[in-house]
């Protein structure tokens, strides 16, 4: 029952978070210096031919070339082997891409390449021996291609294997038929794990989904078809892919590289990136919001547009600015958001790339902060008597001088401050987070806060009484140095300005106060611990008497059957009746050894041995009484 | 009606001495001694307070344990009963009697501490 309840509640939220939650766009991208990082880790120097393909191909799809073209090209001549099909597929990839490097083909090279591509090879064996039979200008029979792969999709149905498949089909001729291949790309699809809406990506990790990306794309361009992904798997996808920002193979930053420069320069998807330059903050002396418009390389759009949708103040929800165009200017988008004279505070915009009808993720929500520079004015000190018979002492103070004269307030007056924040440029009146009255004792560096409200017409006013504030002061009576702190997160120019010097005197100055605070961390008097006190007795006398007292009866016992004449002439001297009275006797001797020495068990112990004994013996003893009773009778 | 008291009492005086058998009076001296001892810690335990609890509790205990098996000697040992005691002789008496005592006397030391 609680299960259902739960899986209600869940698609509840669900639902709602569906409901209200806008386009996804990316968390990750690369930024530049991410991509000089991922070219320093693929210029690396490389040793076999393997790093050789990585680098160059991969320095080649972000731009870049390896630093010396020449040397890399006598490097893959160098370590070719003409029989494998691996080496033949590095080197010919890599010299593709360095301009003016050309491999040596030779007869039985084709005939190699050709042998490979069978349903006996693996997939990966026939995308090596294809790629290389197309770098190196060799003719190759697609659609026999084709039939291979299909043949082994079906027996490698792992993720890599359909990947490279993919791969494969982007070098076959156009006429060939990849209807079949192409639907591999959304069976793929589908086996992507969703991480919290944000992320898509392979159980395989960072490189087979990298590797996807940039197959799927390849292909979909090779056989101009958009490739079956939503928008949102797109950026989910983006997420996944360059969240890592360092990588930890040379394969890996390869795949990383190829996936960025088809997610950048494909015919059917670009994610589109706007990020700020700088704090997304304007204000009088910084009036334009400057916004970069670029892929995920961080290369700029070439043919983009950014206009504000719609820019909504946060705290009113009044809207400020609807479909404003931004300007370009030297590659970066400009507003002047100062001109629609906002008040501060902060907004949300929402922005539209638009010019290309590849972007994806094009509405972008920002949030851009509005500052100001806030005056202080209308400042009015004065010390007010409780009863009020006697006038108040105004004296204003302009900011950023201190008053002349010190305010003097002792337990009948109340010390007031009065004044009004506004805003610099405007002359709006302002009500910023933290207003706070700060007065400091310079002799005992006592520091008391107190926090300034507005009213209802934003007029900021402060009053100590100082009777009932005199525990927060200590009872320290002395001169105390004002402050007013003014800050908020959309202010220039905080404030601290040291106002006026107040006296303040309080009635039942103590002056230990001062101390106490010393004394917190001092070791506190030590605590004597108060044993359990012994309970009274009564004196010694009283209960020797008493002990007496009892132990009398029993000669009370011996004269009264002394006189009813009992004796012990019947005692007969057989061997169970003595041993019968010995045992007896050792019974209450060991029922004094119990009370003075032994434990509950040991005497059970002794008990059991001993009381067998006199059992056995006062048994007999008994039943010889008994036949001489009734003999006798 | 204090005549009448003293006159019962008198009479049952006189037909203690004369109607019981010794052995029953030694048995009575006995259950007399016992009953004087209870009484004596009960006055001790009222007059000074009852400091070790535990220690006045196994004496009174003891005493009035004893008491009442002693009172079951007397009962089973008394020829004039002998009716409802068909299957216990008197040695039987005695031995059960000292049986209980030695459980009685195990527990009193036990609490006495």
């Amino acid at each position: 029952m609680w299960k259902l309840t739960l899986a209600g509640v869940f698609c509840l939220v669900l639902l709602t978070v569906a409901l209200g939650a806008q386009a996804l766009t990316p968390s990750h991208h690369l930024s530049l210096s991410d991509v000089d990082r991922l070219k320093g880790l693929l210029s690396q120097p490389f040793t076999d031919l393997a790093s050789a393909y990585y680098s160059i191909v991969g320095l080649s799809k972000l731009g870049a070339s390896v630093a010396d073209e020449n040397d890399a090209c006598q490097f893959l001549k160098a370590q070719l082997d003409p029989m494998s099909v691996d080496s033949l597929f590095f080197a010919a990839e890599a010299s593709q891409a360095i301009a003016d490097c050309e491999m040596p083909v030779f007869n039985e090279t084709r005939d190699i390449l050709l042998a490979a591509v069978s349903e006996d090879s693996t997939v990966t064996q026939i995308f090596r021996a294809v790629s290389a039979l197309s770098s190196l200008g060799l003719p190759l029979a697609s659609q026999e291609v084709v039939a291979a792969l299909v043949a082994r999709i079906a027996k490698e149905d792992n993720v890599l294997a359909i990947t490279t498949a993919l791969q494969t089909a982007t070098r076959l001729s156009q006429q060939a038929e990849l209807g079949g291949i192409l639907e591999e790309i959304e069976d793929l699809a589908a086996r992507l794990d969703d991480l919290g809406g944000v992320y898509l990506q392979f159980e395989e990790g960072l490189e087979a989904t990298a590797l996807f990306v940039t197959a799927a794309y390849t292909l979909s361009d090779h056989a101009d078809t958009e490739p079956p992904l939503k928008e949102d798997q797109v950026i989910q996808l983006v997420n996944s892919v360059f969240s890592k920002k360092s990588w930890d193979s040379r394969s890996e930053a390869f795949s990383v590289a190829c996936a960025a420069a088809a997610l950048s320069s494909n015919r059917f998807h670009v994610p589109v990136i706007v990020s700020t330059q700088g704090p997304a903050t304007v204000s009088h002396s910084q009036p334009i919001l400057h916004l970069l418009v670029t892929d995920i390389l961080s290369n700029p759009l070439a043919s983009a547009n950014l206009l504000v949708e719609s820019a909504q103040a946060v705290a009113s929800k009044s809207v400020v600015l609807s479909q404003a165009p931004f300007s370009l200017r030297n590659g970066i988008f400009e507003l002047n958001f100062m001109a629609s004279q906002p008040a501060s505070g902060y907004y949300q915009f929402t922005v539209a790339v638009t010019g290309d009808s590849r972007l994806v993720a094009n509405q972008v929500e920002l949030k851009v902060k509005v500052s100001t520079e806030v005056a202080v004015t209308n400042m009015d000190l004065s010390v007010v008597d409780k009863d009020q018979s006697i006038g108040t002492k105004t004296s204003r103070v302009d900011y950023p001088f201190k008053a002349k004269g010190s305010f003097t307030a002792d337990s009948h007056q109340n010390f007031a401050m009065n004044f009004q924040l506004v805003d610099a440029n405007t002359g709006v009146e302002l009500t910023p987070h933290q207003t706070f009255v700060r007065f400091h004792n310079q002799k005992t560096g006592q520091e008391v806060v107190f926090v300034a409200e507005p009213d209802s017409k934003n007029l900021y006013k402060f009053e100590l009484d100082t009777a009932e504030r005199k525990s927060e002061f200590d009872s320290m009576s002395g001169t105390y140095v004002l402050h007013l702190i003014v800050g908020d997160a959309t202010l220039e120019n905080p404030i601290l300005w040291n106002v006026a010097d107040v006296v303040l005197k309080f009635l039942d100055e103590e002056a230990p106060a001062a101390i106490q605070s010393k004394t917190l961390y001092m070791p506190k008097p030590d605590i004597q611990h108060l044993f359990r006190e012994p309970e009274k007795k009564p004196p010694t006398v009283v209960s020797n008497t008493f002990t007496a007292l009892v132990l009398s009866p029993f000669l009370l016992l011996l004269i009264l059957w002394f006189k009813l004449g009992a004796n012990i002439s019947n005692f007969s001297l057989s061997p169970s009746s003595v041993l019968f009275h010995v045992g007896h006797a050792c019974m209450l001797g060991l029922m004094y050894v119990y009370w003075t020495h032994l434990n509950m068990f040991q005497t059970l112990k002794y008990l059991a041995i001993i009381g067998s004994l006199t059992f056995l013996a006062g048994n007999r003893m008994l039943a010889q009484k008994a036949v001489k009773r009734l003999a006798s009778k | 009606m204090s005549n009448s008291v003293i006159s019962v009492i008198s009479r049952f005086l006189e037909e203690y001495t004369t109607k019981t058998s010794n052995k029953l009076k030694v048995v009575d001296a006995y259950l007399f001694y016992i009953l004087l001892t209870g009484a004596l810690q009960f006055l001790y335990c009222l007059l000074v307070g009852t400091f070790p609890f535990n220690s006045f509790l196994a004496g009174f205990i003891s005493c009035v344990g004893a008491f009442i098996l002693g009172v079951c000697l007397r009962i089973q040992i008394n020829p004039d009963n002998k009716g409802d005691f068909l299957t216990i002789s008197q040695e039987r008496a005695f031995a059960d009697f000292l049986l209980a005592h030695t459980v009685l006397h195990l527990v009193v030391i036990n609490f006495i501490g």
